[in-house]
């Protein structure tokens, strides 16, 4: 087999289904990171499958552009099982929440975290049911008023990292929807774990839970109230970096680095054999007064479930010869049944056309969230339309120039970005600064000779003048974007926003408040 | 409510910084840009003994390098700007930010109280402090403008 370099971009992960969260929800967040994410593994899309089972996180196999099952509620962790076991060159996936997986699927979760399956398993937490509209989850506090408990939960409240350590999960990562770049660097660590990864992320259900992460989550407050792990790190936390965890007994306290000396506090160790540390840590819990963890609890090498049943299997056929399936099943009392009742089966006009049915948006709820302007709305509008910036004139050039003319086009405007047009003018690609560093510099002799076309991006990601500056800022501080496009309905290039126009734009808008 | 005050009360080390590549005065513009291909940053710093003395980017990389192969060669010293504006960690995040917009710098090195550099101060950190007050309005966005549709799964 020859080594093929993939060169994926997010957008080859990004795939054509309407997606269909609340505006405004975490799960947004995450998709958007595991389309970061993936891309950079070098692993081919065709062997990428993404598991879910059934709830709002559990749609997220449709946003994917790999292979992926939306399963059964609570099973996810039973198909990727089979699924890696028959075919273990596949990198799956799943994909649960709080009450898809530590309820129904709950045994399920528990028994793969044990058998140590190469499996990445994502658990959305957002402590309440969103789908079937808001009920108590197995994670919501004690006292969680919804419509299923209107007195208050009375349920003590399921510690789903506590738990992974208890049947020996071998990696158990936790973060938040909201900590962008942290996700990230936990969806890679879980993708590069050899065994089960288990990663729970603090997700914002804004409609029937909002502000359940608020103490983990608001930049103001946060770093008071987690603290993020370092492997072979003392455990430090605050803003300031002054406070940390000493063992006190057996018990963990928090101290103020002004009074004690960082070599008594307790240090981290993601590979510890066994689980007493990471139990610890599951144990530090904000009701409790204590800073949660945020980062890797555990990453330890164990044997893999699939390499041994294999071996296994290779053992078994060496030993017997290669079995025959349908002997097998004709092997003891079978038996025909006739189908007498032929042409019934199937359309009763009951969803047989094959539609997703549609659940109905209600209102109620709805408004509640759309209508509340209040609490956190910027100073300036996110909804604002990127022409409000200004976007600077885009330099444009044919797709057919030189390598040499377009780096001379760059350099005479000193610009970081020329978007290439075909002969209707419309978008075929763009060519940047980065593009001179990273491909051409030192490695094209005869500039001139060189088409810009074989060095140029295509398939990019621009963005129109009506759409909003969220957009924008959303493709900057997630995806690091450096310039946004801008093209007009029929992909003509008719602006360009640098992040330095963006950051103005902020920057001017805070000045006037 | 308040993002002014908020950025008034940060200071540089608590922005998000933007990573760079560090080379030694002396190494050469071909060693420096490999360096930066392969550790996917767009900026180089280039210090001597632990201080920093220059800043390389791709611009340089576009304007004095692409086009001219003799320079592949040459010491980055001589392609690099020497003695670039910095600011200290603890220096004031919002008065940090103003400068770099009034002086249309797009890299700026940040440097420790001993004169060690810890950081790059780019554009990025303004938008992702930005975006991190926001996070419904600027995170949680489907992966294209228009992919979401009215009929909602759950709420
Ligand atoms: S109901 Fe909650 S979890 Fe479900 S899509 Fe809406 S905001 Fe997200």
């Amino acid at each position: 087999m020859t080594e093929v370099t993939l060169n994926l971009t997010r957008k080859d992960f990004v795939s054509d289904q309407m997606v269909r969260w609340c505006p405004g929800c975490g799960d947004y967040a995450i998709l958007a990171q595991m389309q970061r994410v993936l891309p950079e593994l070098g692993i081919p899309k065709e062997d990428i499958v993404f598991i879910s089972g059934i709830g709002c996180s559990s749609r997220f196999p449709y946003y994917m552009d790999t292979y992926g099952i939306h399963s059964i509620h609570g099973r996810a962790p039973t198909l990727a099982s089979g699924l890696k076991l028959t075919n273990p060159n596949l990198q799956v996936w799943v994909i649960t929440g709080d009450g898809d997986g530590l309820s129904i699927g709950g045994n399920h979760l528990i028994h793969t975290l044990r058998r140590n399956i190469d499996l990445k398993i994502i658990l959305f937490n957002n402590r309440i049911y969103g789908l079937t509209k808001g009920q108590y989850s197995p994670t919501s506090l004690p006292g969680t008023k919804t419509k299923s408990s209107p007195m208050g939960s009375i349920d003590p409240a399921f510690n789903p990292t506590a738990v992974a350590v208890g049947v020996g999960a071998t990696f158990i990562a936790r973060t938040a929807a909201t900590d962008v770049k942290h996700m990230a660097e936990m969806f890679r660590r879980a993708a590069h774990h050899k065994g089960t990864s288990f990663v729970e992320v603090y997700q914002n259900c804004l409609i029937f839970n909002d502000g359940a992460w608020d103490y983990a989550t608001n930049p103001k407050t946060k770093h008071e109230n987690i603290i993020y792990l370092e492997d072979h790190k003392p455990l430090i936390f605050g803003k300031n970096k002054d406070k940390g965890i000493r063992l006190n007994g057996i018990h963990p306290e928090v101290v103020s680095l002004d009074e004690v000396d960082e070599s008594e506090l307790m240090v981290h160790y993601e590979d510890m054999p066994d689980g007493s540390l990471s139990y610890f840590l599951s144990q530090m819990r904000h009701e409790r007064g204590m800073p949660e963890p945020m980062g890797v609890f555990r990453c330890v090498d164990e044997p893999v479930y699939e390499e041994e049943v294999l071996q296994q299997i290779d053992l078994a056929i060496e030993q017997k010869g290669k079995g025959d399936l349908q002997q097998l099943f004709y092997q003891a009392d079978t038996w025909v049944v006739e189908d007498e009742s032929s042409g019934q089966n199937g359309s009763n006009g009951q969803g047989g056309n094959g539609s997703v049915p549609t659940l109905g948006v209600d209102e109620e709820y709805v408004g509640v969230v759309f209508n509340d302007e209040a609490s956190s709305e910027p100073y300036f509008s996110p909804t604002d339309t990127l022409s409000t910036l200004n976007p600077r004139q885009p330099l444009i050039a044919s797709q057919d120039i030189s390598l040499g003319e377009a780096i001379q086009k760059l350099h005479n405007l000193d610009v970081g970005l020329l978007a290439l047009v075909d002969d209707n003018g419309k978008l075929a690609g763009v060519f940047t600064e980065g593009d001179v560093l990273r491909k051409v510099a030192g490695n094209v002799t005869d500039l001139d000779a060189t088409p810009v076309k074989d060095f140029m991006t295509t398939n990019v990601t621009a963005l129109k003048e009506d759409d909003t500056l969220a957009q924008a800022i959303h493709l900057m501080s997630i995806h690091k974007f450096r310039h946004i496009l801008l093209v007009d309905d029929d992909n003509r290039p008719v602006g360009v926003l640098s992040s330095r126009r963006v950051a103005h734009y902020i920057q001017d808008n805070f000045a006037e408040n | 409510m308040g993002q002014k005050y908020d950025l008034q009360h940060e200071r540089v080390k608590h922005l998000d910084l933007t990573q760079y590549s560090q080379v030694e005065s002396g190494t050469t513009v071909g060693e420096t840009v490999n360096k930066m291909r392969a550790e996917h940053r767009n900026c180089a710093l280039v210090t001597q003994k632990g201080k920093l003395v220059g800043i390389f980017t791709d611009r340089d990389v576009l304007h004095k390098v692409v086009s001219s192969p003799d320079a592949w060669n040459k010491p980055v010293d001589e392609v690099m700007t020497p003695n670039p504006f910095t600011v200290t960690e603890d220096d004031k995040a919002e008065t940090a930010l103003l400068e770099m917009n009034k002086r249309h710098f797009r890299n700026v090195p940040v440097l420790d109280s001993n004169g060690h550099v810890v950081g790059n101060l780019t554009h990025y950190a303004l938008i992702k402090f930005y975006a991190d007050q926001f996070p419904e309005a600027l995170y949680n966005l489907p992966p294209n403008p228009n992919q979401i549709s009215d009929s909602r799964v759950g709420g």
